[in-house]
């Protein structure tokens, strides 16, 4: 059961860990935002973005965030409330207060560069899911019938992974998911400098939910037929082999994926598809 | 690494798969075996100094060439290759105990913490009894002088007692090192049963934990019975 506040304050203060912009010095600001029932992060984000006056009284441009869905089902939102990574929309003001009265804290996550503020640039989730190809392919003009059928089994662990909302927990909470900011070189165009980016996304680790991806395409029967070249992005650079097996991923997750399963039977995949491209060829 | 050798973190970037499945396995075997052997042949001596010193005639008994291709090749070359990949793979994750004081994550640093210690203390204590190699120059003039090599093979046990009683130090030296080895390869055995796919679930990782907890803990008696062994040897 999550702590709740009893006594209503007429204000509080907010805590927030802003940046004028990629590769720039960070600094703390602190807001007073009047206290409304029922409020959560975003709210007050909100709230803050009509202020844009820190406790100091000194004008400041409205803090930058990024949500979606409200829903804690698009994962936009996600940031460091209380030190904590998650969703900014399902963090409702009462709870927060009630486990520091004193303030609320907001920062960016740590482990993808920062676009403004609390806006990151999450393009290394994108470029994992591109690299673990996930997505099923059926892309046809022809009228293949229905598909293939799938177990209630295979069909209850698909619902699980397929809650994924590529937010970014798993990866912020997990030590071997290094941050990779790149510095646009001068005299460098955008193209290139995303080319650059890029490749580098495609080269460092995929993270935990990228693993949990894979399991979910190649347990299903049409997604299985290319489960190989799945097995091969796997196990190429930045694969499954980085994991270190601290388990961070499945606590944090706020979807209750089970990310070390899926690490687990990949791994059980990992092995046997190193074996079969040495024995079976 | 990626600063300092961008060209040995491409190298080991690009094969890392392969790399970290033999790192994983060689710690397995041959490594843990060793260990296990190690311990249990050093833990003769709580039979008796003759006992001890006949598990060593035994196994010198196989003569020097064969001892070298042995040592070398079944336990040295495969600790370094362990040693060394184990600390490329430390500093390339960043430790966050502080911020996830979750269980597997007091493991997970851990295994690197208890891996660093136990490299350190097996170079010195390999130093310390056997000199590293067994060249004459090298032992007469570098290893002797520094205090290593001290293991005698023909007066085994009074060779071992005699390091262990010679200060409270060196003796605790013993006693973590053995614990950080010992953890190591008990706690590298759990997360080697995930790495290659033999328990996926929490369920039957949770399981995995008491047969892997109980190996550790029964090395553990043995280890340090073995150092029990020799402190009371008078």
């Amino acid at each position: 059961m999550l702590k709740t506040i009893t006594q209503k304050p007429d204000s509080f203060l907010v805590r927030i860990l802003r940046q004028d912009g990629p590769g720039k010095k960070s600094y703390w600001q602190r807001f007073r935002v009047p206290y409304e029932a029922d409020m959560n992060a975003i709210s007050v984000l909100q709230k803050i973005a009509e202020i844009a006056t820190t406790v100091e009284g000194e004008k400041v441009a409205p803090v930058v965030w990024e949500c979606n869905c409200l829903e804690e089902v698009c994962g936009a939102c996600t940031m460091l409330i209380g030190g904590r990574v998650r969703q900014a929309c399902t963090a409702l003001v009462d709870h927060l207060l009630a486990d520091n009265p004193a303030e609320i804290e907001l920062r960016p996550m740590t482990k993808f560069p920062v676009i403004r503020d609390l806006l990151v640039n999450r393009s290394r989730i994108f470029a994992s899911l591109e690299k673990i190809k996930a997505w099923v392919p059926v892309d046809s003009y022809l009228d293949m019938g229905s598909g293939l059928r799938q177990s209630q089994e295979v069909q209850q662990l698909a619902y699980q992974y397929s809650k994924c909302m590529s937010c970014g927990c798993c990866m912020e909470a997990c030590p071997q998911f290094l941050k990779i900011e790149l510095v646009r070189k001068p005299g460098e165009t955008e193209d290139r400098f995303r080319a650059r980016e890029h490749t580098a996304n495609m080269r460092s680790f995929m993270g935990a939910h990228a693993i949990a991806q894979v399991e979910l395409f190649n347990t299903n029967p049409i997604g299985a037929m290319t489960a190989f070249e799945r097995l091969e992005a796997l196990t190429a650079e930045g694969g499954i082999q980085t994991c270190g097996n601290a388990q961070n991923c499945v606590k944090v997750c706020p979807k209750d994926i089970p990310l070390t399963t899926a690490i687990g039977r990949e791994g059980r995949a990992a092995t046997i598809h190193m074996l079969r491209k040495w024995f079976d060829r | 690494m990626s600063r300092d050798f961008p060209f040995l973190a491409s190298i080991f970037g690009r094969h890392e798969f392969i790399i970290r499945r033999i790192h994983s396995l060689i710690g397995l075997v041959p490594i843990g075996g060793f260990l296990c052997f190690h311990l249990a042949t050093n833990a003769s001596i709580l039979d008796g100094r003759e006992m001890f010193q006949t598990r060593v005639d035994i196994i010198h008994r196989l003569g020097p060439s064969t001892l070298f291709v042995l040592e070398w090749g079944t336990i040295f070359l495969p600790m370094l290759f362990h040693g060394l990949i184990g600390m490329i793979i430390v500093t390339r994750g960043k430790r966050n105990l502080i911020l996830y004081p979750y269980g597997e994550n007091w493991r997970y640093t851990l295994q690197r913490w208890t891996g660093g210690i136990a490299m350190a203390f097996i170079l010195y204590h390999v130093f310390q009894m056997h000199g590293w190699i067994r060249l004459p120059w090298w032992i007469e003039h570098v290893a002797k002088p520094f205090g290593g090599a001290v293991f005698v093979p023909e007066t085994a046990t009074d060779s071992v007692a005699h390091v262990l009683h010679s200060s409270t130090v060196i003796l605790a030296i013993y006693v973590v090192g053995v614990l950080s080895a010992v953890y190591h390869l008990a706690n590298g055995l759990w997360t080697m049963g995930i790495t290659w796919g033999v328990w996926t679930t929490p369920h039957s990782q949770r399981w995995a934990n008491i047969p892997c907890a109980l190996f550790g803990i029964g090395l553990l008696v043995v280890g340090w019975g073995a150092l029990f062994g020799f402190l009371t040897i008078k």
